[in-house]
């Protein structure tokens, strides 16, 4: 029963070591950074005065950091860009360029003996992993100690209910500050190991590594953002440690749960959240595959977006093809009560319906490709026979989507069939039989009972059935090409198109982002819809 | 007049199992019938071929003068309170209960009073808003049985309804249930599989067997003069002790030989005695006494249930009053009220009862 642990001392302190931590974090990162780049510019220039008035541009040695040895625990990446390619060095950076955080570089140009054209320069690309390598170490080792002693704390105020949730981790944020403090001095140390170390390449360039561009605002920002995710790391770390059920069985279970999650974890990670992120900063910047410069541009993306009439038409093609899915809701829920009797055969009925699912759209795609060929094609066989005019049913503007709509339908209606002949047999039996016996016929049974516990089934169908209609490609993309005059461009196909026909990755990405926004939106609703659940047990 | 009268009926299934063989059965303008036997005997299909739910395979069943085999479920006067309740659970209870009125085109308003009639008599008027899910059991089972009055049938179907409750409501719901009968004066058939809730309950009880009548009568007539030796074993607990054994001698000379001896009159041959537990009594060693071993002694309070052993391991069942006076281990002496036990022939008929020697 510590209920002295909560002191006003107490409370002032966490709070000073609260912002201190904060603040000096920051520092740390924003130091180092500026060292490393002093050690990466003194090194370029070191190069490209080694190189002497009689360089040869194309003698200039590729990949090999000469002057790497200079400086212990400094190996970068030199790259070359001679030549025109020269030309492409702004009058800026002529002297001296960093890029942004992760790519930071320096160039330094190389200069034809009268010290005038610029035939070359060279460029060093920090080992970015070197430079974070030391203070992560420090903040990793920081974040173990403040756990350990976060748990503590915990443990000790456990029994009081009424100290406040910051408290806990008390000892956690006071570790943290001065751990970073710490590496604030390595920090601070190595800047000056810069400017001591190396000295300057030729008499008449002073080099003082204070006087080096920092890092934008932007970069801080981010910096910041990243500092205040590792403490909240370090106080959910606490936290996890610290609950109340910790015991040892407790914990190698929860181990081996993560373990078991994690693979999946990783794959969701790199393959899901990294694409995601990685579109949403790339619809923000103009890209085409090849250039390597890639300008922040705002919204500028979103803005053409909005007001192409391509985009306003394939979202209006998306909207109308998504009408497929409540037809064939219509027909599945009719095929269920069909094959939902217990005859012989259904079985073989039901599975002969539900194969279409089954099968790949392409494949599908390139059946219905010949079922609806003007001239060869199985419908238009059958409309002669019976004495029509055949129509170009893929060329015609005025059908094609139909014709879209009528494939897609044709496949959705097993799946839909198979949900609600499941759906039908969750209905329990005796509630259509006490309808019987209410005097109930059979149309009233259907739109009294059977129809209204249904309904948290087809909610889910026209839900799901609309978000994958928004996704549609396969179809589009082997029949029709989005033609005939984009009366089938739908919004994915668009999406392929603008980022590879195109090569406009960026738009492509603003598109992407969009109809990501349309998806969340219904997957949204459907939840809201659905979490009104009809309850079963009568 | 709403009697209910089965004639032969029988429901065989495609998968070759006779769920009911030739029932036949005559039930009175407002008796409270219980269908009584083990599970899988033929209880439910024989109120499902009732409610019409079910075609018999043959037979024919006539409601009041009216042969209704070949009616549906809702053209007949007749209603049903299934054992799981099967509520519509996306009604609200008022529009449960008033389901049958608005299939029957009933006007909203008149709809309306019936349900709030209804629901008070069985004290559910505050639960009108609410839907299924939100009820306790014993409310459900009150909304079924008010959409089952709500409709006045002629004849109201039971199958198991309380069998899904917990013992105290049970217990009330049964009281109720019988009191609800004696003010409607409604026909009512009524299953369980419960012999006790059966005995409590039934006017008179129709015990069934693998789809088959044992005997249809009042549930003390049942109780003590079994029909069958299927009877006397289901009705009654703990269940009536049973010697197999032989009837030799003739006339004042009749006795039963087996585990035990008594003297009855019945035919000779291969038979089976049948005593009560509370016609078995502890008593002091003497003529007309035999040793048992005790192997088990249920204090029940008011009673003790002893279960002993005979010489040959047969095992009976004694039922004393009052605390017990024997404990495990101990060796007693048992008498038989010669008059109270029954004799059973090799098929499982009646055919006698012990005597006075
Ligand atoms: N639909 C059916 N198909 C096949 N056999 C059935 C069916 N319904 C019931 N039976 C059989 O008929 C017999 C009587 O069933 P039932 O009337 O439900 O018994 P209970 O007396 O327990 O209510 C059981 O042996 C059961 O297996
Ligand atoms: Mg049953």
């Amino acid at each position: 029963m510590t209920t002295d642990f909560v002191t006003p001392a107490r409370r002032v302190a966490v709070a000073v070591c609260l912002v201190w931590g904060l603040v000096v974090g920051a520092l740390v990162v924003r130091t180092w950074i500026r060292a490393e780049d002093a050690l990466a510019a003194q090194e370029g220039r070191s190069v490209a005065a080694s190189f002497g008035p009689d360089f040869q541009p194309t003698r200039l040695p590729v990949r090999t950091p000469v002057a790497a040895g200079r400086v212990a625990n400094v190996v970068r990446t030199m790259e070359r860009q001679i030549g025109p390619a020269a030309n492409r060095i702004a009058e800026s950076e002529r002297t001296l360029s960093l890029g942004r955080l992760w790519s930071r570089y320096v160039s330094v140009p190389v200069k034809d003996a009268d010290e005038w054209d610029v035939v070359g320069a060279v460029v060093l690309r920090a080992d970015w992993w070197r430079g974070v390598a030391i203070p992560l170490a420090v903040v990793l080792a920081t974040l173990l100690v403040a756990a350990t002693l976060g748990r503590r704390g915990v443990v000790r105020a456990s029994e009081d209910v009424s100290t406040p949730p910051y408290f806990l981790v008390a000892d956690a944020i006071a570790t943290l500050t001065v751990g970073t403090t710490g590496a604030l001095v390595l920090a601070s140390r190595r800047l000056t190991e810069a400017a001591a170390i190396l000295p300057p390449p030729s008499a008449q360039v002073r080099f003082d590594p204070l006087s080096l561009p920092m890092p934008g605002t932007r970069t801080l920002g981010v910096l910041l953002l990243g500092w205040c995710f590792a403490a909240a790391c370090a106080l959910f770390l606490c936290a996890w440690m610290a609950s109340p059920r910790r015991s040892v069985a407790e914990r190698r279970e929860s181990a081996t749960a993560w373990s078991f999650l994690a693979p999946s974890g990783v794959h969701l990670l790199v393959f899901t959240l990294g694409p995601l992120l990685f579109t949403a900063w790339l619809s923000l910047h103009p890209w085409d595959l090849l250039e390597t410069s890639r300008p922040f541009i705002g919204l500028t993306n979103y803005r053409e977006l909005l007001s192409d009439p391509q985009f306003w038409n394939a979202l209006r093609n998306t909207a109308l093809y998504t009408l497929y899915v409540p037809v064939t809701m219509v027909l599945a829920l009719g095929a269920a009560m069909l094959l939902n009797q217990p005859l012989r055969g259904m079985r073989v009925l039901r599975a002969m319906v539900f194969l279409p699912t089954v099968v790949s759209y392409v494949a599908i795609a390139m059946v219905w490709q010949w079922i609806y060929h003007a001239d060869y094609g199985l419908l238009n066989y059958l409309i002669r026979l019976v004495g029509g005019t055949g129509v170009d049913w893929l060329g015609n503007p005025a059908t094609a989507l139909v014709a879209l709509m009528i494939v897609s339908a044709w496949v959705q209606l097993g799946y839909q069939m198979i949900v609600y002949l499941a759906g039908l047999q969750g209905i329990p039996e005796t509630l259509l039989e006490a309808a019987r016996l209410d005097g109930a016929n059979a149309w009233h049974r259907f739109t009294q009972v059977t129809w209204p516990l249904l309904r948290p089934v087809s909610l889910y169908l026209l839900v799901t059935g609309i978000i994958w209609s928004f996704q549609v490609f396969a179809l589009v993309y082997v029949m029709t090409e989005g033609g005939p005059a984009r009366s089938t461009d739908v919004l994915v196909f668009q999406i392929y198109q603008q980022a590879w026909e195109f090569r406009r990755l960026g738009y492509a990405s603003a598109l992407s982002w969009v109809l990501f926004a349309i998806l969340l939106g219904l997957t949204l609703l459907q939840w809201r819809l659905l979490n009104r659940k009809v309850e079963y047990a009568g | 007049m709403a009697t209910v009268r089965l004639q032969q009926l029988t429901r065989k299934f495609p998968d070759g199992s006779v769920a009911l063989a030739g029932l036949t059965l005559d039930i009175k303008h407002g008796e409270f019938l219980v269908l009584v036997g083990p599970s899988g005997c033929g209880k439910t299909t024989a109120l499902r071929l009732i409610a019409g739910l079910d075609a018999p395979t043959s037979g024919r069943i006539v409601v009041g003068e009216e042969d209704v085999t070949d009616l549906p479920p809702g053209s007949r006067d007749v209603a049903m309170v299934f054992q799981n309740y099967a509520l519509y659970p996306h009604f609200t209870v008022a529009e449960n209960i008033a389901f049958p009125l608005k299939m029957r085109r009933v006007p909203a308003g008149e709809q309306q009073r019936q349900v709030r009639e209804v629901a008070e008599t069985l004290g559910i008027g505050e639960l009108l808003a609410r839907k299924p899910a939100q009820l306790s059991g014993g409310q459900r089972q009150r909304v079924a049985l008010a959409r089952a009055l709500v409709r006045q049938p002629a004849v109201f179907l039971f199958d198991e309804p309380l069998s899904n409750l917990d013992a105290q409501v049970r217990a009330s719901t049964r009281a109720e249930l019988v009191r609800l009968h004696r003010q409607l004066g409604a026909t009512m058939i009524f299953v369980t599989h419960d012999q006790v809730e059966a005995m409590s309950m039934a006017q008179r009880m129709a015990v069934l067997n693998k789809g088959r009548l044992e005997q249809c009568a009042a549930p003390l007539e049942v109780y003590r003069t079994p029909a069958t030796r299927f009877t006397a074993q289901f009705v009654g607990s703990p269940s009536i002790n049973t010697f197999d054994g032989t009837i030799e001698g003739k006339g004042s000379r009749q006795l039963f030989v087996g585990a035990v001896q008594v003297p009855v009159t019945a035919p000779p041959g291969s038979g089976t005695l049948a005593v009560r537990p509370e016609h078995l009594h502890i008593v002091p060693p003497g003529d007309g006494t035999f040793p048992v071993r005790v192997a088990l002694v249920e204090p029940l309070g008011a009673e003790c249930i002893v279960h002993a052993l005979l010489g040959d391991n047969t095992e009976v069942r004694v039922r004393v009053p009052g605390l017990p006076t024997v404990a495990t281990g101990d060796t007693v002496h048992l008498r038989i009220d010669h008059e109270a036990a029954l004799v059973f022939d090799a098929e499982g008929r009646l055919e006698g009862r012990g005597r006075r020697p």
